[in-house]
């Protein structure tokens, strides 16, 4: 997507002026397998191909870069590139939010290199990861080279050798970098960048929808700081930014920077139909409502793609099933070692050379199938492709249709599967089709002030320049904060300055993916190694790294051997053991303040700031596939506790008593309907499973409820071993809350949604397949003792239809 | 304030950071600079080569100095020692020129840390030149942080077009820094264009490997027999003067301004040593 528009295809387009002749290939290919598999394909859609929309090249850009996009195939750009040259000439801040593959970057080059030509204005461009800089920087010296331009592009990251990055600094027209080293290199040495500054025009910005939740929350809090450098300098940059198609494109940008922003989201780029099927595995037990591994039915969609001749993608989410799933394939398809290998894998920890190759080899054609990690998702250009297959649902549907945008370049029909694996969240989207029609449901969100972030960058931006009392940072008069730090003895304040002092280098202590430096690292110890494999913040550490747990890292497990708890290291080694672990974690909340209520259904919903206090008890193991609870471990670790935002339900006692005979039932209901919002709001808000946590109790903290071992409620009044049953109100709640302390922002606009998530929720556990209740709907559940009556699958509904609007 | 300073501190206790101990750093307002007069009313003078001894807050001693400007002490000090440098070429230190003596201007920083980045300053800059044979120092330091922008400028004012600087690791660590405050506060960098010799590389070149490390306190000991009396080690400088802003003693200031002193006296005898070494080379 950040690629330049591949020219020869641009071109074949043009010059004949219109799509070519509709022609076979992934629409056959898409009726067979409906044929065929009918019953595993739960949502089949097809998107109208659309022919381009262009504009010539502007009048007012150098003949120059006319000349070399000419020399490139490009005889006029498509409606939307025409339309961000307009709006940036026009001075303005503009987004660029159109699917992948519409030529996006040609939006930002151009007013960048125009720049550059007249009047040498500097650029910055920001990326999230270095292939992505690597490959535009690599795009922008073929386009310079083209038109003998003289603009010098360069990539500033970590692999910047010292004695380059003088240079860079003085002569860079164009300097790609990405967010973390603007936060720790760039700024706290913005000094070595005077000039840079002083000239910059432009700061580019790609891929903004990953900047969400916290990362997206701190790289608002570094653009702040980046604003704040500019000004020093006597410059406001003007920003182009670009994202996936998601729902609040400006919205988003403007939450980023913080200034209004004006969207280009109709892209003027042809593209060929595009078919879209979504496929469940076949159940293999309906009693446990197990299923066949999505493995083997990718594999499977492969083949016969493959076969039918048509250049296929598999994106897999992990680097061993990107090897399991390559094997399998090249079993099939590159069976005689004389001839060159028509399957090949692409992942994460290739070198640059031969990630190089592998894109030439599939540029040129000579690749027929390819197995993925994200790593293919952004950016890189790997011409053309005919069939995507996702093994497993990517986390967003955003991501799912980035991926998806990868087949389809040419004017040809294309076809997308999304392959659901055994996850709920997989399971809930595999059957809400309307999910991946029309607008994605899906809000990037950021919590900009959330406090200890917010702490941390006014710390940054201190050692960067001196802060004025009442100097604004953000809309925030930064005073208070600034006198924290003063207490702390990192500022010192004279008269109505406040100036850095320490002896540190603060931005070095501040990780932009975590929002404060507890966070725990992962040892891995497997074989003699002692390397560092992954890094898990400080809320989860106790609920995924206590001794005996099985961590999965990128889909391999790891057992915890030994946790240090002080040290924040967490040792583990590799194991091949058939079972996951789950903790048995003791939450109770208590509401310490509600910002907002309103009625919902017979209750009542809210939102606002609790106190959650949280004890990892114990832990179950439980086997794959069937789910069987095959043994416990003892986990004995400091309690925790945090101040956090939330969103409640609650019901009053007398609704409860009409509709449930019992407590217990009533209870059992609460959890399961707590299971279902949690799914649907994950996806409603783009979080992270372990970001957004649920937890049904009393409102004023007298009493939580649990699942016992038969997954059915349990209440206690303490983490103590043996409870008294309970006496006075009844009044439970469910609560859905911010994992982090402070919050990241995730409860809010739960809270605006709310009607429309019970919905949902109560939706998910009506339409899901299983009879009594599976983790797809309402968690865990034991086949036995099911009463269609007092099944979990409907105490469930109850609860939701009591909180659901009327 | 505090409402806020204690949630941000229970969210980072929540969030897992070990919090730094209270108390630690409490900042204390300090009574403004005495006025000059004041101070020579009270007769105070700075003792050259004596070591302070130890005070109390209570009993507040004299800064370093005179008084130049609100929060800037000027510090006066010329020696026999070391001896002026003939005309030399500086070849030794990689330059094909040849140096009058009286161009050259030595000089020193103390800074806040070693952190780096726009976060660290400099609160003393010690500058010394030969003069009619005289080795003479002057030690600029600031007490106050908004008296940095007039010790830069004095600092400027020293130096001149056809200045040689000559320090001792300076290129990496003292003219960057140095050039990062002036750029901070608004000014062109006299620094930029002029000559300058780091004396650390001609002292890597000749005895990398030869000694234990080529730090000051090495060459000058190899080169020069200097030994330190009561130094300040100078890592410590910072939170000397660190202490002082936020109302400690100004005792210390005196052993930083001592050592400063001492790391210029020792940078122009190992020019010396490589001036007299090459002039003699250079006559054969």
């Amino acid at each position: 997507m950040n690629a330049l528009p591949n020219p020869m295809a641009q071109r074949a387009v043009r010059h004949d002026g219109a799509l070519a002749a509709p022609a076979t290939g992934g629409d056959q290919l898409a009726r067979r397998l409906e044929r065929r598999y009918a019953d595993r394909i739960t949502g089949s859609f097809v998107l109208p191909g659309r022919e381009g929309s262009f504009a010539p090249l502007p009048g007012d850009m150098p003949t120059g870069l006319a000349q070399a996009l000419r020399s490139r195939g490009i005889e006029q750009l498509y409606a939307h590139q025409a339309l961000a040259w307009d709006a940036t000439a026009a001075g303005k801040h503009v987004v660029i939010a159109t699917p992948t593959a519409s030529g996006k970057s040609l939006c930002y080059t151009l007013p960048v290199i125009s720049a550059a030509m007249r009047q040498r204005a500097k650029a910055l461009f920001l990326f999230p990861t270095k292939a992505l800089a690597q490959d535009q920087v690599a795009e922008l010296l073929e386009l310079n080279q083209a038109g003998n331009l003289g603009v010098k592009a360069f990539t500033f990251d970590g692999d910047t050798p010292g004695d380059a990055r003088q240079a860079i600094r003085l002569h860079g027209d164009i300097v790609v970098s990405n967010p973390d080293m603007l936060h720790q290199a760039i700024l706290p040495h913005h000094t070595k960048w005077a000039q840079f500054f002083e000239n910059l025009r432009y700061v580019v910005i790609d891929e903004v929808h990953t900047y969400r939740g916290v990362f997206g929350s701190h790289v608002a809090n570094v653009l702040r700081r980046l604003q704040r450098v500019c000004a020093f300098y006597g410059v406001s940059p003007q920003f182009i930014l670009c994202s996936a198609t998601i729902g609040n494109p400006a919205e988003h940008a403007s939450a980023l920077i913080e200034q209004p922003v004006t969207a280009i989201t109709a892209s003027g780029a042809p593209v060929g139909e595009k078919h879209v099927l979504l496929w469940n595995p076949p159940v293999v037990n309906p009693d446990l409502g197990l299923r066949a591994s999505a493995r083997s039915q990718s594999n499977r969609i492969a083949r016969t793609a493959i076969r039918a001749g048509l250049k296929t993608l598999v994106f897999a989410q992990s680097r061993l099933m990107v090897e399991v799933l390559t094997k399998y394939l090249k079993d099939v398809f590159d069976a005689d070692p004389r001839k060159p290998p028509r399957i090949r894998a692409y992942r994460g920890g290739y070198l640059p050379t031969e990630r190089r190759a592998a894109e030439r080899e599939m540029r040129a054609g000579a690749v027929d199938g390819i197995v993925s990690t994200s790593a293919l998702e952004l950016g890189v250009d790997i011409g053309a492709l005919d069939v995507v297959v996702l093994n497993g649902y990517p986390g967003s549907v955003a991501a799912t249709w980035q991926r998806f945008g990868r087949a389809g370049r040419r004017q040809q029909a294309s076809l997308g599967v999304l392959v659901a694996s055994s996850d709920p969240l997989d399971q809930y989207l595999v059957r809400h089709p309307e999910f991946f029609q029309g607008a994605t449901p899906e809000h990037a969100r950021i919590a900009t002030d959330q406090p200890l972030i917010l702490l941390d960058h006014i710390r940054c931006a201190a050692f960067e320049l001196p802060f004025r009392e009442g100097e604004l940072f953000g809309p925030q008069d930064a005073t208070p904060w600034l006198q924290v730090l003063g207490e702390e003895g990192v500022l010192h304040q004279e008269g109505e300055r406040f100036e850095w002092i320490a002896d540190s280098y603060p931005a070095n202590a501040v990780s932009l993916r975590s929002v404060a430096d507890g966070n725990f690292v992962v040892v891995d110890r497997t074989d003699g190694r002692q390397t560092i494999v992954a890094e898990v913040d400080f809320s989860a550490a106790s609920l995924t790294l206590y001794e005996g747990a099985i961590h999965m890292i990128q889909s391999v497990p790891y057992q915890v051997e030994k946790l240090d708890w002080s040290g924040r290291k967490a040792y583990v080694t590799r194991t091949h053991v058939d079972y996951y672990t789950d903790a048995i974690d003791y939450t109770k909340l208590k509401v310490l303040e509600a910002f907002d209520g309103s009625p919902a259904g017979r209750g009542s919903a809210h939102h606002g700031e609790v106190h959650v206090a949280r004890r990892v008890a114990g832990y179950k193991k439980i086997r794959y596939y069937t789910h069987e609870n095959i043994g416990y471990g003892p986990v004995n670790l400091p309690d925790l506790e945090l101040h956090t935002t939330a969103v409640w339900w609650q019901l009053p006692q007398r609704a409860l008593e009409q509709a449930f005979d019992h407590r217990q039932e009533a209870l059992d209901g609460f959890l399961a309907a707590a299971h279902a919002l949690h799914i649907v709001s994950i996806v409603a808000v783009m979080a992270e499973a372990r970001d957004l946590q649920k937890a049904v109790g009393s409102g004023d903290g007298a009493w939580f409820a649990t699942p016992d071992a038969n997954g059915r409620a349990q209440m206690r009044s303490s983490f103590g071993e043996d409870d008294a049953v309970l006496q006075g109100p009844f009044v439970p709640t469910l609560y859905l809350y911010d994992a982090f302390p402070g919050g990241v922002g995730l409860s809010a606009p739960l809270y605006e949604r709310r009607e429309h998530l019970v919905r949902l929720a109560r939706e998910l556990v009506h339409r899901c397949d299983c009879r009594a209740g599976c983790p797809a709907c309402v968690g865990p559940v034991l086949a036995v003792d099911e009463l269609e009556e007092r099944s979990l699958k409907s105490l469930a509904t109850r609860v939701l239809d009591l909180i659901v609007a009327l | 304030m505090s409402a806020l300073a204690d949630k941000l501190r229970g969210l980072r206790r929540q969030a897992g950071v070990t919090a730094p101990a209270p108390g630690t750093a409490t900042p204390v307002r300090r009574s403004e600079p005495l006025p000059d007069n004041l101070r020579a009313l009270l007769g105070v003078r700075r003792h050259v080569g004596t070591v302070p001894r130890k005070t109390t807050a209570s009993a507040p001693m004299a800064l370093p100095g005179r008084t130049m400007a609100p929060g800037l002490q000027l510090c006066e000090l010329d020696s026999a020692w070391p001896p002026a440098p003939p005309l030399f070429h500086a070849l030794f230190a990689r330059l094909d020129a040849w140096i009058e003596p009286e161009r050259l201007l030595l000089f020193d920083t103390e800074t806040t840390g070693l952190a780096g980045g726009t976060g660290t300053r400099a609160f003393m800059i010690g500058v010394a030149h030969w003069h009619e044979g005289r080795f003479r120092e002057r030690q600029l330091l600031i007490t106050t942080l908004a008296a940095e922008a007039a010790m830069l400028d004095c600092f400027a004012s020293w130096l001149r077009l056809d200045s040689v600087l000559v320090s001792y690791n300076g290129k990496s660590y003292d003219a960057p820094l140095l050039k990062t405050r002036f750029r901070l506060q608004r000014r062109p960098s006299p620094l930029d264009g002029l000559m300058h010799i780091d004396l650390l590389h001609p002292v890597r070149r000749r005895w990398r490997g030869a000694w234990e490390n080529c730090r000051l306190a090495t060459a000058e000991r190899q080169l020069l027999q200097v030994i330190r009396e009561d130094d300040l080690p100078g890592a410590e400088a910072p939170a000397a003067w660190l202490d002082f802003l936020r109302g400690g003693s100004a005792a210390p200031l005196h052993r930083v301004a001592q050592h400063n002193s001492q790391d210029l006296r020792s940078l122009g005898g190992i020019l010396h040593h490589f001036s007299a070494a090459t002039d003699a080379l250079h006559i054969d």
